[in-house]
Parts: structure tokens; sequence; C-alpha cells
């Protein structure tokens, strides 16, 4: 059913039925924020509505005792920062390499580091468990920050630089080499700089891959100390497992705004980002 | 060329150190110069804490060899799957909280027997423990957690709320049939919820112990090798409890909630424990469950703490318990905990440390009915029978479910557990 | 030397004329070894070797461990193995959940699949235009993809109780709206438009990326050749386009096989086993029944699953995908 028509809608039509499609996109995060500084009484209450006669940040305040919270934002941010530098630094290597480095073997090495994007996390939790066990690793971030930096979605990574690298004029490398550079030379000062759009890309999906894990953290952390932010979203409950709405909603309001309002100012970074990544 | 050795090796040496940069996350492990013991609980409750951290105090004080005694709360929800990951992952607790779980621990051998070291210890008084309760956590004679909260479940009475509906109730003679025409006249009047099963929901059914029992029926054997979910008792039990949902209303049907303790139901059965939730909005009594066809029944809630025999000091550990469970912490404990001994079960001293409960009440609902309670079932693979069960009993909340082929379908789903 | 363009294909093409990379270290003494050539190709192992490592010990290797954990019994309790052979094999046939639990996965993959792939096509579609406000729809159809899955998740939760806001929605245009998490058939639609709003805005850039990289002229040429509408799309842009589109489903595909958090957050598999996908039912036997080695098993077909789907797309791509050269 090809019914897309690409030439004859008039804007008034076109705004109004992008505005009608961008309503699930946009309300969940408005009602989040609405409904966190409501209380609890009113949270469901029918009909339905934004507004609320008494305006509380107690959930607010309650995200941050019921729950080492601040504790845990720290560790979510650090965690990502962490994984995406080190990521960048392995992926833009590897990447490179294999756009541009002939090596015996070089293929069937890109298609190994391959296999590490299609694997799930989920068959290899159990051994990785193991393994770290075995390191004495458990209940630490170790976990967290080496497999996500150099597994899945470094794989991922590895491949958009590759694809960004292929397609970079050689003559700017020979141009560098008959100045005498070596080949990190070459990577570090004139590959790289140009690597901006795929580098940003890079960037942003590891750091989203990292912020949103959640199966990793709620296996090998047990302390709320060093929960991460998703895990700890999920455990806003009362003694006996029933949902702490409001204070789950605050909760979820600090953790998705200030994403949110760094995209929306740096949005064109991001999309254009992605949409130069070669991906296509 | 010397220089690209160089920065390789700096790219080299640079990518090592960062990822061998010291300090990441919580050492765990401890010294063994000095003992640290660590119990994992499911409270969160700031109270609760800070009475075993006094405790824990002044037993260091006569125990200098033991620096450091730590309570770590893990979230109710999924207390038993973090305890058994850090039991996996080699990072077990000295002491823990159990519940359902304490079958597969006990199963296991994960848990240290805890008899002959309370025997021994002078002034423990090991018969002042009530045999009922004592059950579920022994094993060949041996009891290997301390049943520190034998919370029975009553049924708690919104009394403004039935007046409103013009309904009365004599808890002396109360059966299953009165509440529930009770229940369904208020949700007519007042439009709120007549009973709730607390923690029911619609999944956790084992919850549902608390009506079945009085009919009779179990979910299976004592031995817990057959199923007897399809006997005739339980067909009869689940008829009431269908009824109640999809025809008289008396109960609120599946994915509705509503909160006896927020003032939204006329009746809910819960745990006696929990009357700490009661915030004096409206009046209320608290009565032992209704009788069921058989008669009047008690059935019972009941959490233990043990020592885990991989803890590195089981000794002092188990010196800890025998401590924080002796009669005069017992008695402390008790003020949160209905407790396992005689010597405190009694209506006046349970009230003592009681602020919202009665002495009569307490003795009514907790002290009398203790002796003859049946716990909620409990087997070995908990987590898997639960979801089996759930998967097979979800046909049962419809309006038009066949009652006893849904029961026969869940003793097929759980056959092959309860055989093992 | 005429620089190499970019070519689709994954063989990377090097430059072969550097006349610096063959033959030996010209010059006067200096070990014969190291030839530039040689320390091009150990600056190769070395710059992939982080990856590599990463990818041999915390992939490989535990997929290894993952095999042989399938062939033993393990109480988690006690620490012990029992080597127990092809018995969880064998159990995957008599297992009276998989089935259900497959259909789950398959109706939940094909939904997202279909949806986000037709949704992202007619957003970017859409917005291929100038006007006014496109940036703004832009960034409003991909924001959540900047926001937590677990917060989105847990908002949807939220919105979708029976007495949550969409149903309060519904309720003020006279509609009754189900128990949408209660019930199988509404639980997976959900699910399925949950993490369908979710991730659409990836696919929706990636579209107008590809969009955009449409040459002009083809437009014209068909316009001037009388072309209506539909033919332009189905003749043209589709067949342009494809490559994306490929790229996109396949992972679009792998990443709804493996949507664990969304399924955890927001229905915990339930009601029974209408949501319990496969990635979740692996999840349920080895954390919460404790059953490691059955657990294994399931995540070795899981893999399985992923690598034939991706072979199959990959394979497929010369029939389906167009390429300009």
């Amino acid at each position: 059913m090809g019914g897309v028509r690409t030439g004859r809608l008039r804007p008034a039509l076109l705004v109004i039925a992008l505005g009608v499609l961008a309503i699930p996109f946009v309300v969940p995060t408005v009602w989040m924020v609405a409904a966190s500084v409501k209380p609890l009484a009113e949270i469901f209450e029918a009909p339905p509505s934004l507004w609320t006669d008494s305006p509380t940040l107690s959930a607010y305040r309650e995200a941050f005792t019921f729950q080492p919270f601040a504790r845990q934002y720290f560790n979510s941010v650090y965690i990502a920062v962490l994984v995406t530098l080190i990521t960048l630094l392995v992926s833009s290597l590897a990447g490179y390499a294999f756009a541009r480095i002939r090596f015996p073997g070089a293929n069937a090495l890109f298609l190994v580091v391959l296999t590490g994007m299609l694997v799930p996390s989920e068959v290899t939790i159990v051994p990785l468990f193991q393994l770290f066990k075995s390191a004495g690793l458990i209940n630490t971030h170790w976990p967290l920050i080496l497999v996500t930096a150099l597994a899945g979605p470094c794989a991922l990574a590895t491949f958009i630089m590759r694809q960004f690298f292929i397609a970079l004029p050689v003559e700017l490398e020979e141009a560098g080499r008959l100045d005498g550079l070596g080949r990190p030379a070459i990577w570090w000062r004139i590959c790289l700089p140009l690597a901006r759009p795929a580098l940003s890309a890079v960037a942003i999906l590891t750091f989203l891959a990292s912020w949103n894990l959640y199966l990793e953290p709620t296996v090998y952390l047990t302390s709320p100390d060093l929960f991460t932010l998703p895990q700890a979203l999920t455990r806003f409950a009362d003694s006996y497992g029933g949902p702490m709405w409001n204070t789950q909603l605050a909760a979820a309001t600090m953790t998705v705004l200030p994403m949110l309002i760094v995209f929306v100012l740096a949005q064109r970074h991001f999309i254009e980002g992605l949409s130069h990544s070669g991906l296509k | 060329m010397i220089r690209t050795r160089k920065v390789l090796s700096a790219v080299a040496l640079t990518t090592v150190l960062a990822l061998t940069a010291a300090c990441g996350g919580s050492s765990t492990g401890t010294s063994d110069k000095a003992v640290e013991l660590r119990m994992t609980v499911w409270t969160s409750d700031k109270d609760q804490l800070k009475l075993f951290d006094s405790i824990a105090a002044a037993y260091r004080a006569d125990h200098p060899d033991v620096a450091k005694i730590t309570f770590e709360s893990l979230p109710f929800a999924d207390y038993n799957t973090t305890l058994t990951t850090q039991i996996a992952g080699g990072n077990a607790p000295d002491l823990a909280w159990m519940g359902d779980l304490s079958r597969d621990l006990i199963a296991s051998d994960a848990l240290l027997g805890l008899t002959d070291t309370l025997k021994a210890t002078p002034g423990w008084k090991y018969d002042d423990l009530l045999g009922s309760v004592t059950a579920e956590f022994s094993r060949d004679g041996t009891l290997y957690a301390y049943p520190f909260s034998n919370s029975p479940y009553a049924l708690y009475v919104n009394t403004d709320l039935l007046a409103k509906a013009g309904q009365k109730i004599d808890p002396a003679s109360l059966t299953w049939d009165q509440v529930a025409a009770a229940g369904a006249a208020v949700h007519a009047k007042t439009g709120k919820a007549g009973f709730v099963v607390r923690d029911f929901d619609y999944t956790a059914w084992n919850t549902l112990a608390t009506v079945w029992t009085g009919w009779g029926a179990s979910a299976w054997s004592a031995d817990g090798k057959t199923c007897t979910f399809d006997s005739p008792e339980m067909q009869k039990a689940f008829t009431f409890l269908h009824d109640a949902a999809f025809k008289t209303k008396a109960m609120p049907g599946p994915g509705t909630t509503a909160d006896f303790f927020a003032g939204d139901a006329a009746f809910t059965v819960a745990q006696v424990s929990r009357a700490s939730l009661l915030t004096g909005k409206f009046k209320f009594g608290l009565y032992p469950l209704p009788a069921g066809p058989k008669g009047m029944y008690s059935v019972l809630g009941q959490a233990g703490m043990g020592v885990l025999a991989s803890s590195k000091h089981p000794k002092q550990a188990a010196d800890f318990l025998a401590y924080l469970t002796d009669p005069e912490n017992a008695a402390k404990l008790a003020q949160y905990f209905p407790p396992p001994r005689k010597s405190l079960l009694t209506g006046a001293e349970l009230a003592a440390n009681n602020k919202v409960l009665s002495a009569s009440q307490l003795q009514d609902a907790v002290v009398d009915q203790l002796p003859d309670a049946v716990t909620l079932p409990n087997h070995t693979s908990p987590a898997e029978i639960a979801q089996k069960g759930k998967t097979a009993l979800d046909a049962m909340w419809r309006a038009d479910a066949d009652v006893p082929a849904v029961l026969k379908s869940v003793c097929t789903a759980i056959k092959p557990l309860l055989s093992k | 030397m005429s620089g190499t363009r970019a070519a689709e294909p994954a063989v990377e093409r090097a430059p072969a004329r550097s006349t610096a990379r063959t033959g030996r270290a010209s010059g006067p003494a200096g070990p014969a070894f190291w030839t530039s050539r040689r320390r091009d190709v150990l600056t190769g192992y070395l710059f992939v070797l982080p990856q590599l490592v990463g990818v041999a010990v915390f992939v490989l290797l535990p997929v290894g461990m993952a095999i042989w954990y399938s062939l033993h019994d393990w109480n988690v309790f006690t620490g012990k193995q029992t080597f127990v052979g092809g018995e969880h094999y064998a159990a995957l046939a008599d297992d009276p959940q998989l089935p259900k639990v497959l259909l789950a996965t398959l109706l939940f993959s094909g939904g997202v699949v279909i949806v986000n792939i037709s949704l992202g096509l007619l957003i970017a579609v859409l917005l291929n235009r100038k006007f006014r406000g496109v940036t703004v729809f832009r960034t409003l159809f991909f924001s959540p993809v900047v926001v937590s899955v677990v917060a989105w998740t847990l908002v949807w939760g939220f919105l979708l109780q029976d007495n949550g806001g969409i149903n309060g929605l519904l309720a003020t245009v006279g509609i009754d709206g189900p128990n949408w998490l209660k019930q199988g058939d509404t639980a997976m639609v959900s699910v399925i438009l949950t993490q369908v709003v979710r991730s659409v805005g990836i696919n929706m850039v990636l579209f107008l990326a590809a969009l955009q990289g449409v040459p002009r002229e083809l437009y014209e040429a068909a316009r001037i050749d009388g072309a209506n509408s539909r033919t332009v799309f189905t003749r043209i842009t589709l067949p342009m386009i494809s490559p994306t589109v490929l790229l996109t489903a396949i992972v679009t595909i792998a990443g709804a096989l493996q949507s664990f958090a969304q399924i955890a957050v927001l229905t915990g598999g339930g009601p029974g086993l209408s949501t319990t996908v496969l990635v979740y039912y692996v999840f349920q036997q080895a954390f919460k029944f404790n059953d490691i080695g059955y657990g294994s098993t399931l995540a070795l077909m899981l893999l399985s699953f992923v690598m034939l789907l991706t072979l199959l797309q990959w394979q497929l791509r010369r029939k389906w995908v167009f390429y300009e050269d």
C-alpha cells in the first residue's frame, strides 16, 4: 500500500498530519514532568489533567533520600564518559587500520569484529559473570566499563569508522606520507581531525549505549551505592513491591531532562552526525 | 622510525594505564585481622535499621574481635535474585534474611545448622521457640534459620466504609460468605472495593492460600511431591473467588488496584505486621481470618535469618545471630516482627511495643492464631513454580473461565517441578 | 593518481601505488627486517589489537563458555556442575512454554520491524521538504532516542495503567480503554508501540539522509516523462534508498531480538507468557529460576537466530538492493 504522496500536500495539512503523528513522541515526556510534581493522590485522577493546583517537589526530595540517587547519577555519567572515550580511541584506531592498512588476515579479522556486534549480551552475560568473578570484579563498575567499551557497541563503532575512512580521499594521506609522517602520525594528525562527523556519531551512539545499560548493572551490581540510573529507576518501590509512582516519575524526569536539553541545543550535531556517519 | 615506535608505545601504554587505573568500585573482601560481618535485609525502614545497628553496637562492645557489622538493604522486589547473584558471584553475605528462598538454600546445604550453637548459648532458651513456626526452616530436626517474623494474616475492616454502606458484620462468627456479601454491597453502594487480598494483584497466587485454606484446600501435599491444586476443595474455593471477582464484584477485577490503607476498600486480607500502614484516617477493626466452609483456620507469612555456609567467619556470624535473637533482643525485635518465642507471645507483651494495635487485637489475631497456623505454600524452585502456576492460572481470571479445567492445567504445569 | 571513490562492497581498497610500501628500506645499514612494509603491517595489527582483544575476551570466549554451560547442570548455590550432555537441547523440544515464547518473539520482532520501517519512511518522506518547522518536527520525532530506555518505558507503563493517562484520554471521548498491560494482545501492542516510538527516530534520520542523497535529476526526468507520484516513489525513490532500508532492517531486527529492558520494565514478560520474548525467557531461566544450563541453551538458540537473520538479509541484498554501480 504505497499511498505516500511526495508532492502535492498543502503545507498546512502537512503540519497537522505531522503534529498528530508527533503526539506519542512528545506527550509522554510532557506528562512525565507534569505528573512528577503532582501529589501522589492526584496522579491517577480521572479525568486526567496535566496541571495540578498543588504542585509539590516532595517526590524529588524523596528520590534523593530513598536511594543514593545523586551518587547513582554520577555513576551513570562517569561510566558513560569513560566508555565513550575508550571506544572513540579503540574504534578509530581499528577502523582506520581496517580501512587503510593492508595486513594479512585483515578481512577475516574484520569479520571477527563484526560478530562482536551481533552477539546479544544475554548470551554472554553469564560466562562474563564467571570471568569477572574469578577476577574478583563482581559488584564493581569494571565489567560495565570494559565490556561496553571493547565489545558490542565498540564493534559497531569500528564499523562506522572503517566506512568513514574508506570514503576519505587517499590524497590527503599521501600528502602526509610525502612529508615523512608515519602511520600513527597520519592517523592522529590528518585522518582524525577529518573524522569529526563519524566520531560524533560514534560518541553519541556509544554514550547512549552505556547510558541505557540495564541488564549488566542488574546482574553485576548489588550495592545500591554502585547502581546506575536505569537500575535505580526501577527500584523505587515500597517495601512490598508496589511502585512509588510520583518518586519514580520525578527520578525519571531528572534522568531525562538533562539529556533532552543537551539534545535540543545540539540537535543539529546529533542528527547530522548520524546522517553523515556513512551508515547509509 | 623511532618516532613511530615512540608514538605506538605511548598509545599502548596509555591504553594499558587507563584500563588498570586504580579504584573502581568498592572492595568487598574482609581482612583477616578484624572480622567484618554483613547481613542482607530487605527492609529500608530507618527505625528498624537503627534498631539493628544499636544491637550490633552492643554486641561489638562485648566482642572486640568483630570490627564491623553492616546491614545491607536489598530491594524487596528482587531480593531473591540479588541474594542469589551475590552467592553465585562469590560475594555472599555472612547472614541473610530469607523468605521463600529458604527451601532452595536449605536443600543446597547453603546454610549453617544453628541448633547446636543456639542450644549452647547460655540463656538463649531454645525450648522457648514455638514448634509450629520452626518447621518451615528446619530439616531433619536441625534449625537452619531463625524465624524472626511470623506474621499471621488477618482481616482488616474499614468500619467507617461499612457503616456508610449500611453493612454490619459480627466479628465473632464471621464467614467468607458474609464478607463477600458485605463487600459486594459496599461496592454497589459506594463504588469502592469490597475485599482485597493484598499482594495478590492477580499475580502472586500463593497469597490466595489465605482464602483457600478455609475450604480445606492446599496447593500440594505435605511432602511437596503431589499436586493437589485440582482437588474438589480447591475447585470450590476458586469458584468462590471467581464469583467474587466477576459475578458479585465483591473483589476488584484484574487490573484494578484498590488500597485498603488508603481507604479504598472495605476489607483486606494482609499480614498483621502491615498494621503500620494504618494512618488513622478511618476507624478499623482487626480480626482473625473469616471462617470458610471447613471452619476457622489461620495462615502465616514467615521470614527467617540464617548464616550462610560460605561465610568466611561462620562461627562469629552464628554467635552474632544468637545474640541478636536472644530473649532480650528478641523482645526488641518484637515491636516490628511477631516473634517465635512463647514467652513473648502474649497480647500484653506484643502490645507493649505496638503503637497501632491493642492487646486484645494482638491476642486474637496473632497469639491465638500461631499454634495452628499454616504457612503460605513454599517449595524448592519457588520462582519457577510461581511463574508456571501463574501462566496456567491466568486463564482463571476471565468472566467465562472453566474453573476445574484451569485448575487441572495448573497441576499439569507445576507437576514436573514438584517431583524434583 | 586518481583518488579512490567510496565503494559500497565490503572489500577495502587500499591505494596500490604508494612507492614507499614495497621493497626494502633503502639507505644505509639498518635492520633489514623492519622494512617499512613490515612496519606498516605491525602498525596495522597493533591498531586493531585492542578491539580484537576486546571481542575475543568479551564475546568469543563467553560464547564458548556458554556452549560449555549448555552441556551441564549447574547448582548456583553449591557451585557444582554436572555434565548432562544434550539433555538441555532435548528439553528444548519438550518445553511446553517455548512455542509460546517463540511466537511472542516473532510477533514482537515482526511488529517492530514493520511498523518501525514504514513509520520511519513515512515521517522521513513527509519531512523531506522545506517548510517552516521542519527542524522542530525532526527534533521532536528524534527526541525519544536520547531518552533513557528505562525512563521512557516507565513513563509509558504509567500512562498505560488501567486508570492511567491513555485510558483517561480515551474516556473523555467516550471510549472505554482496555487494561493495556494486563491482557495478552494489548500487552503485545503496548510493547511494540513503546519500542517503535522510542527508536523510529534513528531510522527516520537515516532515511532522510538517504532520501536527500537521491539526485534531483532523476525526479525531474520522471516528471517530464509524466510519471505520477506513486510510480516515482516505487520506481525511483525506493530503489535508490534500498541500501539504507536493508541496513535499517538488519539493525532494527537485531535490536528487536535483543530488547530486554523494555519488556522487563513494562510487562515483566506478562501477562502469562504473552510478552515473554526469547531474550526475556533466557534471562528468566538463568536469573530467576537459576537454571544456567537451560538458559545458556536458549541463549545459543537466540544467537543462531540473530546470525541466521543477518546472513539471510545480507545474501538477499543482491536481489533487493540496487547499487549505482
